[in-house]
């Protein structure tokens, strides 16, 4: 319901906003600045901070008559003796407001004072200095004269680590609560608060350890001053030293929308070198926002272990090559092959890379694959998201059912939105096997045991509390199902994913715009490869056997050791990665390719929308795009395909793919004003955010869905009274190749661990905190146990990435070591 | 004249249940209970002219009658935080003639539909809080709270809350955060409490002298009690009176009594008959008022000491004669706002530090004359940016101070404390 | 007369000649001899330190934002108690100026918040290739006054806090 507009006056600019809005975002939207520290358009107002005064006029009421009191042909005037804080007044009707008159500035020129009475004035040593709002509106608004004697100035700790990301420096707190309030407010991390009062207030967290939580960092960017800083940022340059670039990040499938800084640094030899991510604005996608593990964990760009030059094996021995050697000997062997080959793509790669990997295949025969333990991607081709979702405009009338997926540790971002959709009003509703986060925000939860998911979603009417739920989805207005792989393998998620393709299709909701499938996937881009036609194939050592095995950007014997044999079986291996694997020291050919930092592409978001990134660094070494390599080893093999530009590859797919259909870079590029403004000029309200100038990225279209393909029910693994069943659940800091380079984060990495229920560590007589011996396919791992009420008996929370294969619920068995 | 609100004055033991009830106690809420809607009630307490006693006089049954019909429940709040330096009314009304503030908090409870009330006493009335559950007790035995009440549907519970010990949750607003568990920090007005008060829900809050007032108000009249004091402010007062006065200590009397007859008739004169020099008559947060002979022939009334510009406030009237400086008792102010600060809004948390600094310089002789009228720039700077009253209550004895008395700020009367 | 015309001139002349060998010469000869500059010339930086060895410099690179000729690169790091460059938590951990670029017009002493960078009298900068025309910290340095440590020092904790000194009205 559109609501109703009210007309008033800012500066001598007419405006007409909805009621309700307040006068500050008002004056924002027809570009008048007027200065706030603790107000934030994505916040509740405070008006702590008193920076935003203003003189307000309202229209005479005549008492007797109830109507405004006109005077010559206008309504008449009366102006509050009161400057009022133009954060928390509403907008009313033939309101005038002055901000730019001298008793404003007057009064804005003595709240800038006060606040700097406190304030160390260390902008020389403060990472913050050159984008902050504290510096910048002093210098707009502030004296140039201090009338308090330095000496007068209260000193407090400047070096407080309030958790081990996130650096408080006491002194230069202007008391905003700007952080406690996100932190609160929008997070859901009450983590925060203030101690103490009056001049004395400091921020203090209150977890243990301190300042837990995932979006930590976001609090450095709304800081409006140089109060909160990052470890990882700490003294790194100052901010108009660096150059930046546009990237998205890698780390889950939400594709937050990140600008890259950059910097030639002489610590790493003079290299261009990542100093820091930071958010930029895309309200489809991140809004503002961006978890601690897409800030923190970039270093493996820079990472010195990283693949420089082709290596090819001659028998035991593995040498150095030129590109030309390394390509020559896997052409060779391709050719020789015929169409005895496998391409096994990781959901790393960008489009461009899954497009010329899909075109070898297809082109010489062979067959395509998409490396992965999570299925049933292609459901979310044919009833996926379209245009007209975004999580940051649900509400009342949509419902969003989350099944078997912990969102706070698998898609932070995700979480963040949906928990913020629920408080707008949207049905949440969560299944799963265990308690998660996200459930304090669910209107109704369902519980099933480990292997019951897709049965539990076919048939929820039956039981009590799926009741309820069933009944707000059939009647949602708009039904978004997210569904993710949290205890379960390739079979077991493409099972659910058909239940859950099937729900929508039962409520009417599937292909309807607003509604639709969204799979939590293990990488930024497997969304890129179902919607290419790659198919994950259910037994990887059958496939390698006698065959060529081609692998970018996946590391199969480093997820699961049993691989190796397999792939020795095969008659010849290429490996296109990063890193030295597990999987690339059984190669033949390995070909280092180029990270995401530096080179050009486009990823597709769980949520199917395209978004480009852009190179920030220089190539590392000789490495290569991944889409190149591909080229050059199919023109090798007599294919031609395109690898200068990545480009002309996208307008390849946008030619062939139908949901790609119209897509270019230049789509990809363009831009709409965005609410909030955010960015350079607007530091203070919206904080040190990037404006987004380099795209927004476009929603694929959806496809005709026609009947929705059915799989075969999958038999689900059930523990005997002897045996304990591993459960693969997600953590977000794990052991991955690109968080570990993050030594930052080491400490929130920790070691391989199992956490059970306190009857299970009885029944296997381990304790808590204690080391033990997990065998799992014949191998045995030392583990750390953890007791934990919140997980069902009988099972094992085993994270993946740690160090312990699994993949798909296994059976294990455990002692004290 | 008897009293109305200090009863125990004059009635040996009121603080007993059984005597209370034996001089009418109760009377007034069962016949309000029994007999009166809830909007009559209102609508008595507004016919009696009560203003709130807690300092800003805003009339109560207006309150009353502000409550959000739409959303409930209401709650009731006893604003038992007395922490304004100089008043100490609240406290003997507690200690001494408990049974008629609690009938007060009821009667309010009934007419604006709240079914749980609450005491919340500043955390130093540890002690008072704990002889109120005693009294509360008392009275659930005798089934004057609880459910079924002289035999109507109307039940009520009266609970005490203990603060921490915080100027600021006398504001009302940042009472109810404090009553949440929050901090103690005054919200956004608006709304105000009547619309969005204790966790959300419409919130009558008053201070406890207002509450003690109500059942007199009934049992007398409203016409009765309106005819008492002036037009503008009806009914009486508990004047705490303090400073350099021979007798201290709380003066039940009329609005419109002069200053005059507060110093000299019940005060019993100034220590050593020396003349006064100043008044502050709501404590700490006051205006300084310059004390000549118009000034003492003031009636205390809300709108004749507005015309001195001051406010009347809690009507804490402290008293100071020709040995104090006016200085020091700024210094005293400042120190005590700086301490109190919640540190929410920038103007007071900064202002009220800066002022206690300029004040230790001005102290230790450093350039009196500038830091003056630092001194007063800075308080001048501070007024009407404030969140809440409390921040420009500071301000109030420093402006008054140094504008009413500059004689006090020179460089040879610094230093000159008080007798 | 005309006969003597040429002989006056020459007289005139060798007059001025005679004169001028008499006058004290202007000329120095350099390197051998060299002129003092005056107090505002402004020759190659120095890096000052305070009277107890501790570095100026905080390592903000304010003087690499003012440089018109971005002949300035600084990197800055941590200090820590135990090892302390400057005051306060920053130093200066690369501090170059590229010789060549710099057009020696004194931006930076005027951006500097701690008075850290300074240019000196040195005049004599000449190198035989381009890398050689980047100076390093350890050559901008002004060495440790007599008495004191060089950088880093071990000091008592809690006693340099402050990055950023109290200045003063810049003075000659």
């Amino acid at each position: 319901m559109p609501k109703q507009l009210v007309s008033l006056i800012i500066d001598g600019q007419s405006v007409s906003v909805p009621a309700g809005t307040l006068i500050v975002d008002a004056a924002k939207q027809v570009g008048i600045d007027i200065p706030v520290f603790c107000y934030h358009p994505k916040m509740e107002p405070v008006g702590m901070c008193r920076m935003c005064l203003v003189e307000v006029g309202r229209p005479v009421i005549d008492r007797v008559s109830g109507q405004p009191v006109i005077e010559g042909g206008k309504p008449k005037i009366q102006f509050g003796a009161k400057l009022e804080t133009a954060c928390t007044t509403p907008v009313s009707e033939d309101m005038q407001v002055v901000g730019m008159s001298e008793k404003a500035r007057t009064g804005r020129k003595e709240i800038v004072e006060f606040l700097l009475t406190s304030h160390p004035l260390d902008c020389p040593v403060c990472d913050k200095g050159g984008e902050c709002p504290l510096q910048n509106l002093t210098m707009a608004h502030g004296s140039s004269e201090s009338r308090f004697k330095f000496d007068d100035k209260q000193h407090q700790k400047k070096h407080v680590p309030l958790g081990d990301l996130i650096w408080l420096d006491r002194e230069r707190c202007i008391q905003c609560a700007r952080c406690i309030r996100f932190q609160g407010e929008i997070v859901g991390d009450a983590v925060l608060d203030f101690f103490r009062r009056g001049r004395a207030t400091d921020i203090v967290t209150y977890s243990e350890p301190g300042f837990d939580s995932i979006f930590s960092s976001n609090t450095t960017d709304i800081c409006p001053v140089g109060a909160l800083t990052t470890a990882d940022f700490r003294f790194g340059a100052r901010p108009w030293e660096m150059n930046s670039a546009a990237s998205i990040c890698t780390h889950c499938p939400v594709g937050c929308n990140t600008t890259l800084n950059i910097r030639r640094e002489a610590r790493s030899d003079g290299n261009m070198v990542i100093k820091r991510i930071m958010p930029r604005q895309n309200e489809q996608v991140n809004e503002i926002w961006l978890c601690d593990k897409g800030r923190f964990a970039h270093h493996f760009s820079a990472s010195p272990d990283r693949l420089a030059k082709p290596l090819v094996r001659t028998g035991e021995l593995v040498t150095e090559s030129s590109w030309e050697e390394a390509l020559n000997l896997a052409a060779r062997s391709l050719v020789e092959a015929k169409q005895d080959f496998i391409v096994l793509a990781g959901g790393r790669l960008a489009n461009e890379d899954l497009f010329n990997l899909k075109a070898l295949a297809d082109g010489l025969g062979g067959k395509a694959a998409l490396y992965t333990h999570m299925g049933g991607g292609y459901l979310t081709t044919l009833a996926g998201v379209s245009m007209d979702t975004n999580f940051g405009e649900m509400g009342a009338g949509t419902s969003i059912l989350v099944a078997a997926s912990d969102l706070y540790n698998e898609a932070p971002l995700w979480y963040l939105r949906i928990k913020q959709a629920a408080a707008r009003g949207a049905t949440l509703i969560l299944a799963g096997a265990r308690e998660t986060k996200l459930e304090k925000y669910a209107a109704h939860v369902i519980r099933y045991a480990y292997g019951d998911e897709a049965q539990t979603i076919k048939s929820m009417q039956k039981s009590k509390a799926g009741q309820a739920a069933a009944e707000a989805l059939a009647s949602a207005q708009n039904l978004v199902v997210l569904y993710g792989s949290d205890g379960l393998g390739l079979e077991g998620s493409a099972s659910l994913a058909e239940a859950c393709a099937g729900l929508l299709d039962m409520t009417g909701h599937a292909g309807k715009p607003g509604s639709g499938l969204i799979g939590v996937w293990p990488h930024a881009n497997d969304q890129g490869a179902w919607e290419m036609g790659f198919q994950p194939v259910a037994d990887l050592a059958a496939e390698f056997k006698n065959k060529l095995v081609y692998i970018a950007a996946c590391d199969p014997v480093g997820d699961d050791p049993a691989l190796a044999e397999a792939l020795k079986s095969a008659r010849f291996v290429i490996v296109q990665e990063l890193f030295q694997t597990e999987t690339t020291r059984l190669a033949n050919v390995v070909l280092p390719a180029q990270a995401f930092t530096e080179r050009e592409g486009s990823f597709t978001s769980g949520e199917r929308r395209v978004q480009r990134f852009y190179p920030a660094l220089p190539a590392f070494g000789e490495t290569r795009p991944d889409f190149s390599i591909t080229a050059s080893l199919a023109q090798k093999a007599g294919l031609e395909l395109e690898g200068t530009s990545a480009l002309l590859i996208m307008n390849k797919i946008a030619s062939k793919y139908k949901s790609f259909e119209g897509l270019s870079y230049a789509r990809l590029a363009e831009v709409r004003e965005q609410w909030p403004l955010v960015g350079r000029g607007d530091i203070y309200y919206g904080g040190a955010i990037y404006a987004n100038t380099q795209g927004l990225g476009t929603r694929l279209a959806l496809l005709e869905a026609g009947s929705l393909p059915g799989t075969k029910p999958v038999e689900s693994k059930r523990p005997s009274e002897s045996e304990l069943l591993a459960i693969p659940v997600c953590k977000i800091y794990d052991r991955g190749v690109t968080v570990l380079p993050s030594t930052l984060l080491h400490p929130h990495i920790g070691d391989a661990s199992v956490s059970l229920h306190p009857d299970t560590a009885v029944r296997f007589k381990v304790q808590a905190g204690s080391t033990a011996q997990l065998t799992v396919n014949g191998t045995a791992y030392q583990v750390k146990v953890l007791v934990d009420e919140k997980v069902p008996a009988s099972v094992a929370l085993l994270p993946r990435s740690m160090g312990i294969p699994i993949n798909t619920p296994a059976t294990i068995s455990l002692k004290a070591a | 004249m008897a009293h109305i609100l200090l009863r125990h004055r004059d009635i040996p033991d009121i603080n007993k249940l059984e005597v209370y009830r034996k001089n009418g106690g109760f009377e007034a809420f069962k016949q309000v209970v029994t007999s009166m809607k809830p909007e009559a009630v209102t609508e008595v307490v507004k016919a009696s002219g009560l203003r709130g006693r807690g300092g800003a006089g805003f009339p109560t049954g207006l309150k009353w009658a502000f409550m959000d019909n739409k959303n409930w429940p209401h709650y009731v709040v006893a604003n038992a935080d007395e922490s304004e330096p100089g008043t100490f009314k609240d406290r003997e009304i507690m200690e001494n003639n408990p049974f008629q503030f609690l009938e007060g908090v009821a009667i309010s409870a009934y007419a604006v539909g709240a079914h749980a009330a609450y005491v919340y006493l500043r955390g130093e009335f540890w002690q008072v809080a704990a002889f109120l559950d005693e009294r509360i007790e008392d009275m659930e035995k005798a089934g004057l709270l609880g459910g079924k009440l002289f035999g109507t549907d109307y039940e009520l519970k009266i609970y005490t809350h203990l603060g921490a010990g915080a100027y600021i949750c006398g504001e009302e607003t940042a009472l109810l955060e404090s009553m949440e568990g929050k901090r103690g920090q005054p919200r956004l007005r608006p709304p105000f409490p009547p619309s969005f008060g204790l966790y959300g829900k419409p919130t009558v809050v008053n201070n406890v002298e207002t509450f003690t007032n109500i059942p007199m108000i009934f049992s007398k009249g409203a016409d009765w009690y309106k005819a008492l004091g002036t037009a503008d402010s009806a009914g009486v007062k508990v004047f705490s009176l303090s400073g350099r006065v021979k007798k201290p200590g709380n003066y039940e009397l009329p609005f419109g009594t002069t200053f005059r007859q507060l110093v000299y008739e019940h005060g019993g004169g100034i220590i050593n008959d020396r003349p006064v020099k100043a008044i502050m008559a709501a404590g700490a947060s006051s205006s300084i008022i310059k004390v000549d002979d118009k000034a003492l022939d003031t009636p205390m009334d809300y709108a004749s000491v507005r015309t001195l510009g001051a406010d009347l406030g809690s009507a804490s009237v402290i008293v100071i004669d020709d040995t104090v400086s006016i200085e020091w008792v700024i210094s005293k102010t400042v120190e005590f706002f700086k301490h109190e600060s919640c540190g929410k809004c920038t103007p007071c948390r900064e202002g009220n530090y800066w002022m206690m600094h300029v004040i230790e310089r001005m102290e230790a002789g450093e350039d009196v004359e500038a830091n003056t009228e630092l001194l007063l720039s800075v308080a001048k700077q501070m007024q009407n940016k404030c969140l809440c009253a409390l921040g420009e209550f500071a301000t109030m004895a420093v402006v008054s101070g140094i504008e009413r008395f500059p004689d006090d700020f020179t460089t040879s009367s610094i230093g000159g404390g008080h007798a | 007369m005309r006969v003597f015309e040429p002989l006056i001139e020459l007289a005139r002349g060798l007059g001025t000649t005679f004169k001028i060998m008499l006058e004290k010469p202007v000329t120095v000869q350099y390197p051998e001899q060299k002129k003092p500059v005056k107090p505002r010339f402004r020759g190659r930086h120095v890096l000052k330190r305070y009277d107890n060895g501790l570095e100026k410099c905080i390592g903000c690179a304010l003087c690499a934002a003012a440089c018109p000729a971005d002949a300035i690169f600084v990197e800055s790091a941590e200090n820590t108690d135990d090892v302390r460059f400057s005051p306060g938590d920053r130093y200066a951990s690369t501090y170059e100026i590229n010789m060549l670029r710099c057009i020696f017009c004194g931006f930076c002493e005027d951006a500097c918040p701690t008075e850290a960078v300074v240019l000196g009298d040195n005049y004599e900068l000449s190198f035989t290739n381009r890398r050689d025309a980047i100076y390093p910290k350890e050559m901008l340095i002004e060495p440790a006054p007599a008495g004191t440590l060089p950088t880093p020092q071990k000091v008592p904790p809690g006693l340099y806090t402050r990055s950023v000194p109290e200045m003063k009205d810049p003075q000659d």
